[in-house]
């Protein structure tokens, strides 16, 4: 695999330059992945997918154009190389061009790859068998859910002599369990298979379901909110997309109005682009032009350290770049929040009223740069009352602001979860999390 | 696009290899996008994706393969493997999946462009970017604009679907589309910011059908005045006027979605979730008489049209509320056979590699007979909501909620003032159930529809007329 794709992107290099273009970056990733869907205690579709994709960087003259393709034959694709010569010539330069970076050392990342996961691939059935027998061992009525299983093989290549490869493996997915009005949901994403994390997943989800029964409804009103590694997954996707300087310059984030060292969030919190951790599914050596990537703070101690970046945002915001590119917008590989002293139980102890929100689904801006927001609970829902959990809850909204829940953070759970679900794309690493004073809503009528 | 030969040879081996039903599509879409900030241009991007998936039932159970290595070799080997994964799981299945029967298409159909994207100037695109910026900056007086984001993007899909019941669908759709976020901010009274798609299958053409010049000067006008003048909404019950921007969502939310039948049926609950429509609830009542909903693909210029869905069925208008009952659902083949019926056409792909599911298209909710003043001089005092910014719902379409941006205080039938961010929250049965009257006038609006696993973002409108609301208690959005 490795030297056939790097062979080609070496082509598509050369092949750019001799039409005229200054620069030009190429990125092939070349892989399979293998989908199971459950619905109903039942496999609803098995998907598979053998498919190549090629990225390809071009500027000349400061003007920049990136194409996107998932070609049938690399004749298309040195076709519309060809197409983008005249384009070229008729654009205006770009307002974030810089130079494509020198190449740097690049240390790879070891044992990305879990031949486990390429096994698997050819009988993936065998995992749903086992979510299905796990799942029931509980009094639930019915199981959902996805699991999916991948590796490929990235290269890039870029004219200032950038040649690198990498490989990967992953397993995603999420399990969502029925009994009679409960529901429970958990997700997890791993580069490497553990058949242990997908049982708890399974059995978390149908715990939660069977503790979720005979639901009453909530009164909307201020509460401490302890956020599960589901929900707190779904809100640092925002966040995480948020700290991109490319969402900055577009007016899409609320750090709009700030520059680092500027207090944020609750001196508790701190939050890290992780692409060098190797359990994390986003996890890579390297980013889109060449630079090598790095763990680092987005935030620490509640301070603003750095927004991600290419080299590109970097330049435009009087910043470095951060190993975060995209050829354009920057944004985070894999997202985690640093652990703090808590457990779950001493949590919902220090709550006299709150309520404890295990999943969410549908989180929407009525104002990026402000932060005032909603998401919606979904799954097992409880209040708490005097320190204890006193029962299922209806669904409710959180209705807030993100600055003001920043900075209401007061406790963090000693455990990290691995999680990944339809509503957390970035793959993260993340703890219980208590907020203090939330805004919640529901219907009025 | 491939050989169909080839594609019938694909057919023909699945069958051979033990598949009952197989379908074949090979499918392209190509895109052209230029992105701008604050009038200056970013870049621009092309993408190309073609390749093709194919889908097959065996004993029972469904499988999915889709490559982009076009030769006989590997679609040979995704027939294979999608055959497999199929029968390796078809033990698992409780009830096997069956396809009703009902009359396939044999057909091909092409969208045509009035402006063709090829024969209109690439400066004059890039002029939308710069002359929106101007316009920007031409109206405001007390704020600033410190963002404003543009992207344009010109496409077309082309699709060739057949499958071993005898289907042959051969189409082209081009479409456009423009979205916008713009930005504004005052030094003492913070920001307000507004994000806005318009789309349509077509041409160039559209550009000037959506006057966008105007709408957008008015926005940017509007949002200044947001920011200066506008009020907490009233805290007491009182009567709202629901813009037809916000209707074309509700229905699209409160309606569309519940009656997609995979999702009754349980196949997206642990992505998307259920619906609060149950299996045998069709008849029941949903609304007053005023409810009606209609999901149509055959709109011509619609952004979410088509003429077969990709398992080959014809399509056609789908009234899936009818004078307050619920009246029917969206189905492929897989739910009309589970309800005994015949598919009415709506499962779509947005691309090779997705397997088609159940989508709306093209979602509204029907004209009355009032004009917007007959509206307005109902209300003596209440609330118009024209525009929004933030909404959701929950997993199963009952709870929602949605907070206006263009919002008006209105008294004695005269729009007064406008109002911050009023929250209108409220479930599925009491939107359809407070309905006092809708105005004539039937708009779209452009979205983009999420759904399925991998995500498939698919081209949508929805639309309506403007609504009346009887005594509706609003909230507001925090500060």
């Amino acid at each position: 695999m490795k030297h056939q794709i790097l062979e080609l992107s070496n082509k598509l290099v050369k092949e750019a330059l001799k039409k005229g273009f200054q620069e030009a970056a190429v990125k092939i990733y070349t892989g399979r992945s293998v989908m199971l869907k459950i619905a109903n205690s039942e496999i609803s579709i098995v998907q598979h997918w053998n498919i190549n994709s090629v990225g390809i960087y071009l500027t000349k003259n400061e003007k920049i154009i990136v194409i996107e393709s998932e070609p049938s034959r690399i004749e298309d694709v040195v076709k519309i190389l060809e197409n983008t010569t005249l384009i070229a010539d008729k654009i205006a330069k770009s307002e974030i061009y810089q130079p494509l970076p020198e190449p740097s050392k690049v240390e790879p990342l070891e044992d990305l790859v879990d031949r486990k996961i390429i096994e698997l691939m050819d009988s993936p059935e065998a995992i749903a068998e086992r979510i299905l027998e796990v799942a029931h061992r509980e009094k639930i009525d019915s199981i959902a859910g996805m699991i999916r299983l991948s590796y490929g093989g990235k290269s890039l290549v870029t004219s200032k002599d950038v040649e690198l490869f990498e490989e990967k493996t992953s397993i995603d997915g999420y399990i969502r369990c029925f009994s009679d009005s409960g529901s429970g949901q958990w997700g997890l994403g791993l580069t490497h298979y553990d058949v242990g994390k997908i049982e708890e997943t399974t059995l978390t989800a149908a715990r939660l379901a069977l503790e979720s029964k005979n639901p009453y409804p909530a009164e909307p009103g201020v509460y401490d909110v302890i956020l599960s590694p589901m929900v707190v997954g779904n809100l640092l996707d925002v966040i995480g997309y948020m700290s991109s300087g490319y969402a900055v310059l577009m007016g899409m984030s609320i750090f709009m109005k700030n520059k680092p060292g500027d207090k944020v969030a609750s001196e508790i919190l701190s939050i890290k682009d992780t692409p060098r951790e190797p359990m994390l599914p986003g996890a890579t050596a390297f980013d889109d032009e060449g630079v090598p990537t790095r763990d680092k703070n987005i935030i620490e101690g509640g301070k603003l350290v750095t927004l991600l970046h290419n080299t590109k945002t970097a330049a435009k915001m009087g910043a470095r770049t951060t190993g975060n590119a995209g050829w354009i917008s920057p944004h985070p590989w894999n997202l985690e929040i640093q652990c703090g002293d808590y457990s779950l139980e001493e949590m919902i102890s220090e709550i006299d009223r709150g309520i404890l929100v295990t999943n969410n689904w549908y989180t929407r801006m009525q104002n990026y740069v402000e932060g005032i927001f909603s998401t919606i609970t979904r799954d097992a829902l409880f209040e708490i009352e005097s320190g204890r959990i006193k029962g299922a809850l209806k669904k409710l909204r959180l209705s807030d602001k993100l600055p003001r829940m920043l900075n209401n953070v007061t406790a963090i759970g000693r455990e990290q979860y691995y999680i990944m679900w339809w509503e957390v794309e970035t793959p993260v690493k993340v703890p219980y999390i208590l907020v203090k004073s939330v805004r919640t809503s529901k219907h009025l009528i | 696009m491939f050989s169909e030969n080839l594609m019938l040879d694909a057919i023909d081996y699945a069958l051979s290899i033990g598949a009952q039903y197989v379908e074949v599509r090979s499918q392209k879409n190509s895109e052209f996008v230029t992105v701008s900030r604050n009038g200056v241009l970013i870049g621009t991007g092309e993408s190309v994706i073609e390749g093709i998936g194919v889908r097959v039932i065996v004993d029972g159970a469904l499988g999915f393969s889709a490559t982009n290595k076009i030769d006989r070799e590997n679609i040979m080997s995704a027939v294979k493997k999608a055959v497999g994964l199929a029968k390796a799981s078809s033990r698992f299945m409780k009830k096997p999946i069956e396809f009703s029967p009902c009359k396939l298409a044999r057909v091909q159909y092409s969208v045509v462009s009035k402006k063709a994207f090829e024969n209109i100037d690439l400066s004059e695109k890039l002029e939308l970017h710069s002359d929106l910026w101007k316009t920007a900056g031409q109206v405001i007086k007390e704020v600033k604009i410190p963002v404003l984001f543009v992207l344009y993007k010109e496409s077309v899909e082309e699709k060739v679907v057949v499958n071993s019941d005898g289907a042959y669908v051969r189409s082209i759709t081009p479409r456009i589309s423009i979205l916008y976020n713009v930005v504004a901010s005052h030094p003492t009274k913070g920001t307000v910011q507004r994000t806005q798609q318009y789309g349509a299958s077509g041409g160039y053409e559209w550009i000037g059908e959506w006057k966008l010049h105007e709408t957008f000067k008015d926005e940017v006008e509007k949002l200044e005045e947001i920011l200066v003048k506008a009020v907490e909404p009233p805290r007491e019950p009182v009567d709202v006027i629901v813009g037809s921007e916000l209707v074309g969502l509700i229905v699209h939310e409160s309606c569309g979605h519940p009656s997609e039948a995979d999702r009754i049926l349980g196949r997206e609950a642990a992505q998307a979730g259920k619906s609060f429509i149950k299996p045998g609830m069709i008849g029941e009542k949903i609304g007053n008489e005023y409810a009606t909903v209609i999901d149509d693909p055959t709109i011509p210029g619609s952004y979410g049209f088509y003429l077969c869905d990709d398992e080959g069925v014809p399509a056609r208008p789908r009234y899936l509320y009818l004078n307050g009952v619920i009246h029917e659902h969206l189905h492929n083949r897989w739910t009309a056979s589970l309800y005994s019926t015949e598919s009415n056409g709506s499962a779509r792909a947005t691309s090779y590699s997705s397997e088609p599911i159940i989508r709306m298209a093209n979602t509204y909710f029907k004209p009355g007979d009032y004009s917007f003043e007959e509206l307005l001089s109902e209300i003596r005092e209440g609330v118009y909501i024209k525009s929004y910014m933030e909404w959701n719902i929950d997993d199963e379409r009952w709870s929602q909620r949605y907070v206006g941006l263009e919002a008006y205080y209105v008294r004695n039938g005269e729009l007064v003032n406008l109002i911050r961010n009023p929250v209108l929250e409220i479930t599925t049965k009491s939107f359809y159930s407070r309905i006092k009257g809708a105005d004539k006038e039937l708009r779209f609006y452009a979205g983009t529809c999420g759904k399925g696993e991998p995500m498939q973002g698919i081209p949508v409108w929805f639309g309506g007329p403007n609504v009346l609301l009887s005594s509706i208690k609003l909230g507001v959005a925090p500060t």
